[in-house]
């Protein structure tokens, strides 16, 4: 077989029927290729919007009466109430103390009987004497004369009030309606105070500050760490075996499972350098060891983002190395940096295991009031309180679970406030 | 084939036995030339020849290159530039880089001229900063055109400016060395025309060396020229005399468009 001489293949030219059949049909089925990809990206928006849409739904339907409590009004006469009082004793700071030797259980277990009517003191909460306690801290004067308190409702009535109480309750709630005793309000010490054995006494302060407070650890430790780290590896470290096992060691380590990293705080952290347990401090170590690969690799991808003709023009004038990483390189990729940190910070708020682990499951009643002090954190909350049997908890659950999402959110905002920031200023 | 021009005074920057490795592969063979401080050199070749490799050996940029090695004596002013005791940063202060693609930094148009004086503290007061800036960009050719905007980014002037800008900001820490690196092959004619006035301009205040691709932009900037091909120097020598009476006949195939 000859090939035709060679001028003849490069002048030839085959006619192309733009006008044809086959050619329309090649065009629909790419317009209809095109249309069903559009359709397909637009079902999987819709699908995530649709699932991000009833997670907020149900958490909010469920968590936002979380919020508000049940209080029934209760008259007390103080001059009568066998209790003594002197009203000195409650200046300066024991007030607290003396109140607390003063019988206000009895007291405020009878007032309720005596306006509620007989097995009126089940209705009101058995820790109800604390919001006696707070009003006469308060004012002093009170117990010269008569009073109406409102105090919070028990457990049963406090769920018969939103429609989730036993038959009884909720015979109860409607008698103490239709006597005009009860009223709904926003439940301040479920933002104030800490766990507790009885649903409408819990609050999620010290949930909520245990993980400001272990953010707080983590932050400071992964990111300077992180960067740094992500720094040297990308302008200083030569490239060598060393450094090829030292990136293939750090992408293994962010997606070791996070349980791991707990048992890890736990052998290291407590059993050997004898942290505190429970404490925020080892569980901001914990959760720092964690972020810190994923910011490592966030940095690392952000810093060879970085055009190098930058690093030239910053060499060429005469600038040193470390000038040319902390004047130009790292002010460019920090908004980079920073994406990382939010994803592994937010990981990090998020993470219940490896808290279990190091302790911060125990109950604590009260605000951690530092690092070294022991709390739990709203994700281990959650869990706790998911798993209380009482059905008060249920929507205190719930409303933790807003209090959590709320807290990311603010951190995110906070995040991509500063990032948007740095981005303005290049 | 290095032609002996008796200079007046010693050389600025003396090339002797340079050779050039990047790994095993040599980029530069046994290339020894002068740099004068009164002469625009040209450094032509076709792609690939090294001239780029060998203008980076000249300020050490060649550094930052994994694996690049060289050897041979390179001066300034008779001080060797690779020698141990040669603080690399100052070398690059004295002996400035214009890049080939306009890589001013993601700041104001004052800050990229005043970036070089601050990191060297050259000006004692925001007063002595304002008047280099000024001067470097009065030199450079931009003030008239950027002296309402010092504010604004400089990655937000055209290409041109751009690269004046970058002129501007090599020459604001007074250098006593520019290297160019074919500063106009990403410009227009326009931009062009304006960037090889500004090498006249420069021209005797400092020693300058440029690489371009362009032979006609050789001829209209330089008064010596040479002619790198596949790592060597072909011919070194005065530019009218490399582009009317080449002694090579590479080097006369190359500039009359033969190869390359």
């Amino acid at each position: 077989m000859t090939s035709p001489p060679p001028d003849e293949t490069l002048t030839r030219r085959i006619p192309t029927d733009w006008k044809g059949q086959a050619m329309q049909r090649r065009i629909a089925a790419r317009y209809r290729a095109e249309r069903r990809f559009r359709l397909i990206g637009l079902a999987s928006i819709l699908l995530s919007a649709g699932f991000l849409a009833f997670l907020l739904v149900s958490m909010l339907g469920n968590g936002l009466s979380g919020f508000t409590r049940t209080e029934i009004a209760v008259k007390f006469d103080f001059p009568r109430a066998p209790m003594v009082v002197d009203p000195a004793m409650l200046e300066g700071g024991n007030a607290d103390q003396v109140l607390a030797g003063a019988n206000l259980p009895v007291v405020t277990a009878q007032a309720a009987n005596a306006a509620l009517g007989e097995g009126g003191d089940a209705l009101i909460s058995s820790n109800a004497w604390l919001t006696v306690r707070d009003a006469i801290r308060d004012d002093p004067s009170i117990l010269q004369r008569e009073a109406v308190l409102s105090l919070p409702a028990s457990a049963d009535i406090d769920l018969a009030a939103k429609s989730q109480g036993t038959a009884q309750a909720e015979a109860a709630y409607a008698r103490l309606k239709q006597g005009g005793h009860v009223s709904r309000a926003i439940n301040m010490p479920f933002l104030t105070a800490s766990d507790a054995t009885d649903p409408t006494q819990v609050g999620i302060w010290g949930a909520f500050k245990g993980s400001l407070l272990t953010m707080l650890v983590t932050l400071l430790l992964s990111f300077p760490v992180g960067v740094l780290a992500a720094l040297y590896l990308e302008e200083y470290a030569p490239r060598n075996r060393w450094t090829d096992m030292i990136e293939v060691s750090i992408n293994n380590l962010a997606a070791v499972p996070s349980i791991i990293f707990g048992l890890l705080g736990l052998a290291v952290f407590l059993n050997m350098m004898h942290l505190p347990r429970s404490a925020p401090l080892v569980g901001g170590l914990t959760m720092a060891l964690m972020t810190m690969p994923v910011i490592v690799i966030a940095g690392r991808n952000a810093i060879k983002a970085v055009p190098p003709s930058i690093r030239d023009a910053a060499l060429g004038i005469g600038a040193s190395p470390v000038q040319v990483v902390f004047h130009h390189v790292l002010p460019l990729a920090l908004p980079g940096i920073m994406t990382g940190t939010i994803i592994g910070m937010a990981r990090a708020l998020g993470e219940t295991a490896p808290l279990l682990m190091i302790g911060m499951r125990a109950f604590i009643a009260s605000p951690p009031g530092g690092v070294t002090d022991p709390a739990t954190v709203l994700p281990v909350q959650i869990f706790l309180w998911s798993d209380e049997i009482s059905k008060g908890f249920v929507e205190k659950t719930s409303a933790a679970i807003i209090v959590l999402l709320l807290f990311l959110l603010g951190m995110n905002s906070i995040a991509i406030y500063l990032r948007n920031k740095f981005e303005k200023r290049w | 084939m290095t032609e002996q021009t008796t200079p007046s005074a010693p050389p600025k920057m003396a090339a002797r036995h340079v050779n050039v490795f990047y790994g095993d592969k040599q980029a530069i063979r046994d290339v020894s030339i002068e740099i004068d401080n009164d002469h625009v050199i040209a450094f032509i070749g076709p792609s690939g020849c090294g001239k780029s490799t060998f203008l980076r050996t000249l300020n050490r940029m060649n550094d930052t290159v994994a694996g690049a090695r060289v050897e041979g004596d390179i001066t300034l002013d008779g001080e060797n530039i690779y020698d141990p005791s040669m603080d690399v940063v100052q070398l690059r202060a004295r002996v400035g880089m214009v890049f080939q693609k306009p890589n001013p930094f993601p700041k104001s148009i004052y800050d990229n001229i005043a970036y070089g004086p601050r990191i060297h503290g050259l000006a004692n007061s925001k007063a002595d900063l304002d008047v280099i800036v000024e001067s470097a960009l009065r030199r450079a050719g931009l003030w008239d055109e950027v002296k309402d905007r010092l504010k604004d980014s400089g990655t937000a002037l055209s290409g041109g400016q751009q690269q004046r800008l970058c002129i501007g900001r090599a020459i604001a820490v007074e250098p006593e060395v520019i290297l160019m690196d074919e500063p106009c092959s990403a410009l227009d004619p326009i931009a062009t025309a304006k960037i090889e006035e500004l090498i006249h301009e420069l021209r005797g205040r400092y020693a300058i060396a440029i690489v371009t691709h362009n032979m006609q932009q050789a001829a209209r900037v330089s008064q010596r020229t040479a002619f790198f091909h596949l790592g060597t120097l072909v011919e070194y020598g005065v530019t009218s005399e490399i582009f009317t009476n080449p002694r090579e006949d590479r080097t006369k195939d190359y500039i009359t468009g033969r190869y390359g």
